[in-house]
């Protein structure tokens, strides 16, 4: 408790939330910017402050005085709303987001499903915008966006489920939702050693759910024209940018919590704030840079591509994955039986998508397929 | 699917390599011997006089007509230091016009006129575009302040030596001082 008043307490909390998060929006632009120009044989800004590390704040600065523009045919109060609508279900999710053992707004006992439920709420703003604008674009973009993150919602939460459902504490057993008791299921081994499939679905779906290549197709700049949104400028765009970065660090946290054991492995949970901060700030920062590293590493897939890639082979493994955890959970076999299963299936999965991702670059692609991709 | 890691092992490779980028304006790279700026006139050091006779050879053969040059009788040759009998009186061009074509570097039979190769013959932004009509002063400056270094012509570089700055032993560079202050008094 940082106040007697639980009131107080919640509201001071999410007052560091809430300050925090624009903070971490700033640095990461910057270090977006940083990265993304190093791995172009590029500097990247150099020119504001020293090696530029005030250029996310002259970004803020010019975003925040730009003019705040509103097409003359636009639905005026989708439009103006839209950007709400994306922005605040990721913070909502950060209500229940545990950062160390004592480090959170409010500890959810369905923490886990509070997070996925509401993160998944944002693509009613992606479609409020894509319609607002009254641009075709935007509304192509609205489209995919609200198709990929129904598709991608799916593994991305059985991936969850299946992490779930072998969180175990000697209190409350096998099972559960709350994120700080998965944590704490995770004091000798990270979940990613005993659910390496569902690691590699959370990732990618991950991936897919924040829009980044290569997974960006509702915000393709060369094919719809940055998407949803093309007709948003000033405050508002950067209302989407801020929710784009926020909704990174908030999956990479997940990961963090989920799979590489958060605040507990490898310390223990009774190592102090001091030592839990900067080992949960070291593995979500990994993931930040694994996921812009990825960025500018790989080219964008074809849209019918990533839907035969969720439902052909995502979402079939993580139904196995829940299916085989439900076996050893009711057989009781030991653990490792957990990690030998989802290390072949890993495999597995791997192998059949190298083998059909060969069998497609050497097939020319079905006019059919050519009309979906073209649509959506 | 290995493309994947592949890509990835690409792109960290290339972010270990050095950046190719230069902070241009405070960082300039160095620009190629052959680089083809704006044409500037060569200043001989051999005579303290200009190479160019006014010919206009150069304004003739130019295809967009950007210069124009006239003609004097050499003072210095009737004083028997130069053997030039005419020199140039005016000399202006047009840098809005010009194309960077060469061919009066090609043309010039006294090896006067050379295409500048450093980064001052293509930073040529101002505010007026009247300041874009060099006259000979203007493009005399860079050649006789010696910030003109290796010119280029084709095929083989300036034929003569006379371009060069004279490298001058300290007696004489105190000579010349003594010189310059007696003349200013």
């Amino acid at each position: 408790m940082i106040a007697d008043n639980a009131w107080l307490d919640g509201l001071i909390r999410m007052g560091i939330i809430a300050l925090a998060m624009p903070l971490s929006v700033i640095i990461l632009t910057y270090l977006e910017r940083k990265i993304s120009g190093r791995l172009q044989q590029r500097l990247g800004p150099m020119r504001v402050g020293p090696y530029g590390i005030l250029q996310g704040l002259a970004d803020t600065v010019k975003l925040l005085t730009k003019e705040d523009l509103r097409p003359q045919t636009a639905d005026r109060w989708t439009f103006e709303l839209a950007p709400f609508a994306v922005m605040v279900p990721v913070f909502l999710a950060f209500v229940t987001l545990p950062f160390t053992a004592d480090l959170f707004v409010r500890n959810l006992g369905l923490g886990l499903f509070f997070i996925v439920a509401v993160s998944g709420v944002s693509v009613v703003g992606f479609v409020m915008a894509g319609w607002g604008s009254d641009n075709k674009y935007a509304l192509l973009g609205g489209a995919r966006a609200a198709a990929q993150l129904i598709s991608y919602e799916i593994p991305l939460v059985l991936a969850v489920v299946a992490v779930a459902m072998i969180a175990y504490t000697p209190e409350a057993g096998r099972g559960s939702l709350n994120l700080v008791e998965i944590v704490d299921g995770q004091g000798r081994v990270p979940f990613i050693v005993w659910q390496p499939l569902a690691f590699f679905i959370f990732l990618v779906a991950g991936l897919a759910e924040l829009y980044r290549q290569p997974f960006d197709i509702p915000v393709a700049e060369s094919e719809v024209v940055g998407g949803p949104f093309i007709e948003y400028s000033g405050i508002r765009w950067s209302m989407f940018q801020m929710a784009e970065f926020v909704s990174m660090v908030l999956i990479s946290v997940l990961a963090a919590l989920l799979f590489l054991g958060g605040w507990n492995w490898p310390l223990g949970n009774g190592a102090g704030i001091a030592l839990q901060l900067p080992l949960i700030f070291v593995k979500t920062s990994f993931f930040i840079l694994l996921f812009i590293w990825l960025r500018f590493s790989l080219p964008r897939l074809r849209i019918d591509q990533m839907m035969q890639f969720c439902w052909q082979v995502l979402l079939p493994f993580a139904l196995l994955q829940i299916i085989i955890n439900g076996w050893v959970l009711v057989y009781g076999w030991p653990d490792w039986t957990l990690g030998v299963s989802s290390g072949a299936l890993t495999l597995v999965a791997g192998y059949l998508t190298y083998r059909a991702a060969r069998q497609a670059a050497e097939q020319p692609v079905s006019p059919r397929l050519h009309r979906v991709g073209s649509v959506l | 699917m290995l493309g994947v890691l592949k890509a990835i092992k690409t792109t960290i490779s290339t972010a270990l390599r050095k950046p190719v980028t230069v902070q241009y304006p405070s960082v300039k790279k160095e620009l190629p011997h052959r680089s083809r700026g704006l044409p500037v006139l060569l200043w001989d050091f051999d005579v303290e006089e200009p190479f160019c006779t006014g010919c206009q050879v150069c304004a003739r053969y130019c295809p967009v007509d950007c210069m124009t040059v006239t003609m004097k009788d050499n003072p210095l040759f009737a004083e028997g230091k130069s053997k030039r009998k005419k020199i140039v009186d005016k000399f202006y061009i047009d840098y809005a016009r010009c194309m960077r074509c060469d061919i009066c570097v090609e043309v010039c039979n006294f090896d006067a006129i050379v295409m500048n190769n450093t980064w001052e013959g293509v930073e040529l932004s101002r505010y007026d575009r009247h300041d874009l009509v060099l006259d000979v002063d203007q493009l005399m400056d860079q050649s006789k302040s010696g910030e003109l270094k290796d010119p280029f012509r084709e095929p083989m570089g300036v034929a003569h030596a006379g371009w060069a700055p004279k490298v001058r032993s300290e007696e004489e560079k105190e000579a010349v001082a003594a010189k310059e202050e007696s003349g200013e008094e």
